[in-house]
């Protein structure tokens, strides 16, 4: 590229094989950019960056010949990267103040209470409470009209219900958004911890029933989750 | 006409404080101005893509629309009209008005092609069967990326139509027999906004339209 000179013709002249040059230079990086778009043989991540690079030497160039930047005085390229810094830091602000954060709306722990039923239709894996004993059901099928009756599998007799130890209890949750929520104790004595990464990230409602081999205090749980780079914490309302 | 050239090139620089023309200065605070300018609006695009991905359920494609053959196309029209710039403000500070004048001319009818494939882009968008693109909806659903989309690119636009009229001033003034390298320094500030309007649009290209591509 050309620099000063002693005869500014010869020096504007020189220039427009510089101008050519780097006309010809963009030209080809815009191909680059749109070949590797129809190629499609490489990641997400990989296109971005290519395409980053590609419009930074492309912005760059514009800039120091077309711009005569690279012949002015530094004045006039501090001027330019003064609003052109503002706004970079203004897009890298606003981008991140504007990632969502998730809300908590709802988050409760709560032992199992519901007693048994007569006639009731139960799947497997439902937990009931029974004279100050705690039962999951082993197999699906409808209550008779005695607890802990049994049912009849061809020859095979399969027992409706399985004592449990401790204390389940129900962890039930509402959040406006998210990619992980992770339930954990904040005691030692509760031994719980789960992560889940719901696919469906708008206003997830859940629940799951742990099994607790002591008695759970009702605020030594949280729930965390996690929407791109926020964490938010909630505690047991 | 070496010597004659050379004085001229020397003598439209009036000697300022800043040892720059005081046009010139006021060009590169306003063109820094307008990055901000720019820098938002990009920034409010990417910021609703992002949390508006989805659109009556479904994951918002807009690739269904986008018509990259003719973005692309108008994209290097865009950085031809940037070569004819250059050159026009090459030839002005030579003196050489004849070459100044087409060169002029080979802009304005590169920018005016530019203008051409944007509004023949927005109303394919507009009027696309059952992808209608509007200000506020896509497929007849409510939606921002219209909003975004328009707000942005028709930004971009009307400072190309500002750069065009601007450049059609010089051409028309070049055939009153007035144009002279005293004016160098005005047609370099319109190829400075002419540039300017071609970087903007380099990174527009990419961020709302290719990106769509890369994922």
């Amino acid at each position: 590229m050309s620099g000063h000179s002693d005869d500014p013709v010869a020096e504007e002249s020189n220039r427009f094989f510089t101008f050519f040059n780097l006309s010809m230079l963009l030209v080809a990086i815009t191909g680059v950019e749109i070949v590797i778009i129809y190629v499609r043989a490489f990641e997400g991540s990989i296109i971005m960056g290519v395409l980053c690079v590609c419009s930074v030497i492309k912005f760059i160039g514009v800039m120091t010949w077309f711009m005569h930047l690279r012949w002015d005085k530094i004045l006039n390229t501090i001027l330019f990267l003064m609003g052109l810094v503002i706004a970079a830091f203004t897009f890298f602000a606003v981008i991140y103040m504007a990632d969502d954060p998730p809300v908590v709306e709802k988050f409760a722990i709560s032992p199992i209470e519901e007693g048994w039923k007569a006639d009731y239709d139960y799947t497997k894996g439902d937990f009931i409470k029974e004279k100050d004993s705690f039962y999951v059901a082993n197999i699906t099928h409808k209550s008779s009209q005695v607890f802990d009756s049994n049912t009849t599998k061809g020859d095979e007799k399969l027992s409706n219900w399985k004592l449990v130890q401790g204390i389940p209890h129900q962890f039930s949750w509402k959040v406006s958004t998210g990619d992980l929520i992770e339930i954990s104790s904040l005691k030692p004595e509760n031994p719980f911890f789960h992560q889940y990464h719901p696919t469906d990230t708008d206003n997830i409602e859940g629940s799951k029933i742990s099994l607790l081999t002591q008695n759970a205090s009702s605020e030594g749980f949280r729930i965390k989750v996690r929407s791109d780079a926020f964490w938010v914490d909630g505690l047991n309302q | 006409m070496s010597e004659a050239s050379a004085h001229a090139l020397e003598h439209h620089e009036p000697l300022t404080s800043t040892g720059i023309h005081n046009k010139k200065v006021l060009m590169w605070a306003f063109l820094g101005s307008d990055c901000m300018f720019f820098g938002t609006l990009i920034s409010t695009h990417l910021i609703y893509r992002k949390i508006s991905a989805t659109v009556g359920g479904n994951f918002l494609d807009i690739r269904d629309i986008f018509d990259i053959e003719l973005t692309s196309f108008s994209t290097f029209i865009l950085l031809a009209s940037s070569l004819f710039m250059a050159l026009a403000v090459s030839a002005i500070h030579k003196g050489n008005l004849n070459s100044t004048r087409w060169m002029l001319f080979g802009t304005i009818i590169f920018g005016a092609i530019f203008l051409a494939c944007q509004v023949y882009e927005f109303t394919h968008f507009v009027h696309a069967p059952g992808n209608e693109l509007t200000l506020s909806s896509y497929r007849g659903e409510p939606h921002v990326f219209g909003s975004t989309f328009y707000v942005l690119t028709g930004t971009h636009g009307t400072h190309v139509a500002i750069g065009v009229f601007w450049l059609i001033g010089w051409f028309v003034y070049s055939f009153t027999g007035k144009m002279s390298t005293a004016d160098a320094m005005d047609i370099e500030c319109c190829g400075l906004y002419w540039h300017f309007v071609d970087i903007v649009w380099i990174l527009i290209f990419p961020v709302v339209y290719l990106m769509e591509y890369a994922f």
